[in-house]
């Protein structure tokens, strides 16, 4: 499989009280079409990756309406997959290329989360989940904290090794200008932070965020008139992969690693044909600490019960380790707009494999992969990307 | 708050029913601070999932609870709640929680 990505945008992700849905789309969208050199009449049809809409927004039908706003009648579709909507919108798009129906297509991610008071989008989060989770006062954090017991008793894993992970996330969003959070957290703010769900504190969680995402991708050969006549380097999608598990956490055997990732993960490298050594740089959903320490074990990057420790020791850090591990700041610090993040971390995966990721540039980075996790676990997507 | 489909809740009972009184140990647990909307007056609480000895798996709350309770291994049985405040319409859910043995 081989995929060109022409183009990227991404919006700020943070709190964006000034800014509505559709200007965030209009936005990011205008940065891909410009970053492709390509116009809106190039474009045949556009995914739009989103969860929430309709329960926080009571609004659907959201194909149509960005199709609207951008003013091009082209078929249009919402894509919904919990936390891996993006990620799904971004596979669905790859699909109906290879299937030959449409040659350019435009994925958009977006989510508008703080329009809402808090406890309406934690139950609206947990929409993901099962019946019998919300009905129980449930909540993400609690469903992460669950598996984060299991882990650490499991592997004697330190706490000050769970909290690593946030400070190496704060430390990269610094270099990144579109992250919600760009300042450093020490390991002792991480461990001073309130409780949320014991054993996550404030800080191993994602925040709740605004922001879009869009990327423009084609059959191999980019359309006449596509792409700068620049020496840009080309970037392409090798592998695309979606695998799903059970809605509830009760339905799983292992709670120290996500199956549905592991399948999909095992599936992509085999599509690529590449080793988990093979990856350069990686964007994981690190929507709470203890899911970054998992996706790099469910990646095969380390060995089971292994990852915490190594991710302290800056093993995944930019600079220091290989594969260097959410250098966009991951969902913890850069920002987590549930519907956005799937298509970002592809965004940030072709910015850093063209070597245009400025301060955050990973050196030579040739072949990266992404990793979105939709529920606690229930849907996991992976895309694999390289340059030439 | 959100009204409740007091049809949901019937049909949810059929299956109730046969889940009450039934003995099991906690697998892994969890104490939430920052509640969903409808369970603020409730926070902290703690959930557990629980392995049954029927050999189903089930997520519920904990009631009449220590804090020596919280831990994997505990023994525990379903016992038939209020889950939550009753809505706008007056309809007042009940289910499953957990109960230390």
């Amino acid at each position: 499989m081989k995929i060109s990505v022409l183009g990227v945008g991404t919006t700020k992700f943070g709190e964006l009280w000034e800014v509505s849905p559709r200007a965030l789309v209009k936005e990011a969208v205008s940065e891909a079409l410009s970053d492709a050199n390509l116009k809106l009449s190039d474009i045949e049809a556009l995914y739009v990756g989103n969860m929430l809409s309709g329960i926080l927004g009571k609004q659907e039908n959201l194909g149509a309406l960005f199709a609207e706003e951008l003013g091009i009648d082209i078929p249009a579709f919402k894509v919904e997959g919990a936390c891996a909507s993006g990620g799904l919108a971004v596979h669905n798009a790859i699909n109906s290329i290879l299937a030959g129906v449409y040659r350019t297509v435009l994925v958009v991610g977006v989510e508008k989360m703080t329009d809402h008071n808090p406890g309406e989008v934690v139950s609206a989060l947990m929409g993901a989940g099962h019946d019998e989770e919300r009905l129980a006062g449930m909540t993400f954090p609690g469903l992460y904290a669950m598996l984060a017991r299991s882990y650490i008793e499991k592997y004697k894993t330190k706490k000050e090794d769970l909290a690593a992970v946030a400070v190496k996330n704060h430390y990269h969003a610094t270099l990144n200008p579109k992250a919600q959070f760009q300042f450093k957290v020490s390991l002792d703010q991480v461990l001073a932070s309130p409780s949320v769900a014991e054993p996550l504190r404030l800080l191993d969680c994602s925040p709740i965020s605004d922001g879009a995402s869009a990327i423009i991708i084609a059959k191999v050969n980019p359309p006449a008139g596509g792409q700068k006549a620049t020496r840009r380097k080309n970037v392409y999608i090798t592998a695309s992969t979606v695998a799903t598990d059970t809605l509830s956490l009760a339905g799983r055997k292992d709670l120290t690693s996500l199956t549905s990732a592991v399948k999909a993960a095992g599936k992509a490298y085999k599509m690529a044909g590449i080793e988990p050594g093979n990856i350069d740089v990686a964007e994981v959903h690190d929507c709470f600490s203890i899911a970054e320490i998992i996706a790099c074990e469910d990646l095969s990057f380390f060995p089971k019960g292994k990852a915490a420790s190594e991710i302290a020791k800056g093993k995944t850090t930019l600079g220091q380790g290989r594969p260097v591990v959410n250098p966009s700041g991951g969902l913890k610090a850069c920002g987590h707009p549930v519907g956005a993040t799937g298509v970002k971390q592809i965004a940030e995966i072709a910015t850093q494999l063209r070597g245009e990721a400025g301060l955050r540039q990973v050196k030579g980075a040739k072949v990266g992969l992404t990793h979105n996790v939709g529920g606690s676990g229930a849907v996991a997507a992976i895309h694999i990307l390289k340059n030439e | 708050m959100n009204s409740i489909s007091p049809v949901k809740i019937w049909r949810h009972q059929k299956e109730t029913s046969l889940l009450l009184e039934k003995e099991g140990k906690i697998v892994s647990w969890t104490l939430v601070r920052v509640p969903p909307f409808g369970y603020e007056r409730q926070a902290p609480y703690p959930v557990v999932l629980v392995e049954l000895k029927i050999g189903k798996r089930m997520i519920g709350q904990l009631v009449d609870w220590q804090e020596n309770d919280l831990k994997t291994g505990r023994q525990v049985k379903t016992v038939y709640r209020r889950i939550r405040q009753p809505d706008p319409e007056g309809v007042i859910p009940y289910g499953i929680k957990f109960k230390p043995i």
